[in-house]
């Protein structure tokens, strides 16, 4: 197990060196002047020059360059966005969590939707339920996430009037900014009406993770009918049967824990996708997240902004796979039999 | 008058028939098939068929309804957008930008993908080592954030949305051969081609290659059906295709500011998303079950 944590853990950290290796290319890569693109000031003055290259170790070659980044970059010092002049690195923490409220709750419905879909689809394989779910499934996995979030829009907010289009909250209420997270933040907030507050913000919660959630549950479905269906052809389960256990018994006992922990590290993949689609669904509900912030900073090539966004999402991503890779190898003991790095 | 057959001869079909006889026998991967043979026609002949050009406008016809509806008109089947122009018109141009766009760029991260994966399942020690462990953490990326990423640093445009999404389309086919390659290495076949004083380039091409084709063109569809999401979502968020471009995703977001009073604008482009990559999913899964019947058989 030390070894095993050990190399993931080594993963780790090479992998999250290569992300800011690249970064840190990237400021020489983009178009423009590598100090301005580094420390975000546009037109800094003579004086500020040579304080930023002295800052950036500009002259010493890139080595040393690369390791003065790197001290800035781990201090918290990711430099200015050219356009509003912030901090990118409390930029980034400001909108993060509004990215991951969505995934979290979309993630958490489709788990809760998806599960038990797709056992009952494993279980009565090749029955009428069975392909009706398989293929509600696959339209769910084929919609493309933004078209589906038009539609959406298109009928329960314009049409039927029932839901808000855009936004996280509506603009009578304000809410101080403590966790990032909405409905904690509301939970915590010293504010006179709470429940009406709250009921807003699930309001323009709804479509969002809506839209996010039918195309995560589609792929969860799969992976566990997939599983199910190869754990109940398996000889212990004829053997349990043959012991005489019912069904009900046969499955909880044996078949449920089996199919299920194999496909937790894939299951918990779908996080990442759902990260990925959340940037887009973002954009078009105006979510103040980091996707719609990313995609904002790519239009106006805000190379400052864009190297952090970049250098945030995709270290989120990789420290969270590998994460759920050791999690996985703690409660799941067969998986130690593939020893090699397998996601 | 009946066939007779005066051989008792037995028929062993080949590797392949086996496979298109399973995938027959499953209707609806069948239906999708058909159904991907209509997106191809349609993106092949669909354009020269069709009376306008894809940026061609009306003016006398703004935001017309489609022919089935009360106020349409057949001149324009599926109704014109804000400028006039002809929605079906554009959505077939748009079947051919977005599904040859993406099917080119798998073929070219298919070739470089298995030319890298076969070398890495070919090889030992350090060198496989570093390559698995780089590839298993870019694998955990999603395709959709590589490319926004590498969109990022190129710019925007269709040409490099292309490059931005088949450099993130590899890793999966990097994956995928160097387990197959390094799977059947251990086979007996390889061992039998070995003794036969076979080198490793000769039983990559001759013995193992074409036991992998077919998992290929599976892998191949799936990431044919992740690519033309990519491709549109590039477009729609106008990372990849510009606007008056016929591009799917593109016209998606064009049509967005005109989205309640002609709603066909968003249904028809995104439904011919929908259904192209419904079918390449059916035929995907439809084959994948086909060779799975096949090995078990």
């Amino acid at each position: 197990m030390l070894i095993y944590l050990g190399r993931r853990l080594n993963l780790l950290v090479i992998t999250l060196l290569i992300l800011c290796i690249a970064s840190y290319i990237l400021a020489f890569l983009v178009p423009g002047d590598p100090l301005i693109n580094l420390s975000g000031n546009p037109s800094p003055s003579a004086d500020q020059s040579a304080q930023l290259r002295l800052m950036y170790a500009l002259d010493q070659g890139y080595v040393a360059g690369f390791w003065q980044y790197l001290k800035l970059t781990l201090a918290g010092n990711w430099g200015l966005s050219l356009t509003s002049q912030n901090p990118v690195f409390q930029d980034i923490l400001q909108f993060l969590p509004a990215s991951l409220e969505l995934s979290f709750y979309a993630m958490l419905i489709s788990l809760l939707v998806g599960l038990p879909l797709g056992i009952m689809a494993g279980l009565k394989h090749r029955k009428f339920a069975d392909m009706g779910i398989l293929s509600v499934s696959l339209m769910g996995f084929s919609v493309p996430v933004f078209w589906l979030a038009l539609l959406l829009i298109l009928i329960f907010a314009l049409q039927w009037g029932m839901l808000p289009i855009s936004g996280r909250l509506s603009l009578l209420y304000e809410v101080p900014h403590q966790s990032g997270f909405m409905l904690i933040d509301i939970l915590l907030a010293d504010i006179s009406d709470k429940s009406a507050v709250l009921n807003d913000a699930i309001r323009h919660l709804v479509l969002p993770t809506l839209s996010l959630s039918i195309v995560t549950s589609a792929l969860v479905i799969r992976l566990t009918r997939r599983s199910v269906i190869n754990v109940m052809s398996s000889d212990y389960i004829k053997a349990a049967y043959a012991k005489g256990l019912s069904h009900a018994q046969v499955f909880w006992r044996h078949g449920m824990k089996n199919a299920l922990l194999p496909i937790m590290p894939q299951l918990a993949m779908q996080f990442t996708v759902l990260l990925t689609n959340a940037m887009i669904i973002e954009v078009i509900f105006s979510w103040p997240g980091i996707g719609e912030w990313l995609i904002q900073a790519i239009y106006q090539r805000d190379f400052p902004a864009i190297r952090g966004g970049m250098l945030a999402v995709s270290s989120l991503v990789v420290i969270f796979t590998i994460a759920v890779d050791i999690i996985i190898r703690l409660i799941y003991p067969l998986s130690k039999r593939q020893f090699h790095a397998q996601v | 008058m009946p066939k007779s057959s005066f051989y008792e001869e037995e028929v062993y079909p080949s590797p392949m028939r086996q496979t298109w006889n399973e995938f027959q026998r499953n209707h609806i991967a069948l239906g999708g098939l058909w159904c991907l043979v209509f997106f191809l026609l349609t993106s092949l002949v669909g354009p020269m068929l069709l009376p306008y050009g894809p940026l061609q406008q009306n003016t006398d016809a703004l935001l017309l309804a489609p022919a089935w509806a009360a106020n349409g008109d057949i001149e324009h089947l599926f109704g014109t957008d804000a400028l006039g122009r002809d929605i079906l018109t554009r959505v077939a141009h748009g079947c051919r930008i977005t599904f040859g766009v993406s099917f080119i760029l798998v073929i070219l991260s298919m070739l470089v993908g298995c030319s890298i994966g076969a070398y890495a399942g070919m090889s030992r020690g350090i060198r496989s080592s570093v390559i698995n462990h780089l590839l298993d953490a870019i694998m955990a990326i999603p395709t959709l954030l590589i490319a926004i990423i590498i969109v990022a640093i190129l710019g925007t445009g269709l040409m490099n949305a292309m490059w931005a999404i088949s450099l993130a389309l590899i890793p999966q086919f990097i994956h995928q051969t160097r387990d197959i390659v390094r799977r059947e290495f251990h086979k007996e076949y390889v061992t039998a081609a070995r003794l036969d004083g076979a080198g490793n380039n000769r039983i990559l091409f001759h013995s193992i290659l074409p036991n992998m084709i077919e998992m290929l063109v599976v892998q191949g569809t799936m990431a044919l059906s992740v690519a033309i999401l990519d491709v549109s979502a590039l477009g729609f968020l106008s990372l990849g295709a510009q606007s008056p471009s016929p591009e799917l995703g593109a016209m998606l977001s064009d049509s967005l500011e005109t989205a309640y009073v002609a709603p066909w604008s968003i249904a028809l482009p995104g439904a011919a998303i929908f259904l192209m990559v419904l079918s390449i999913n059916l035929v995907g899964d439809g084959l994948r079950t086909a060779l799975k019947n096949r090995l078990t058989q």
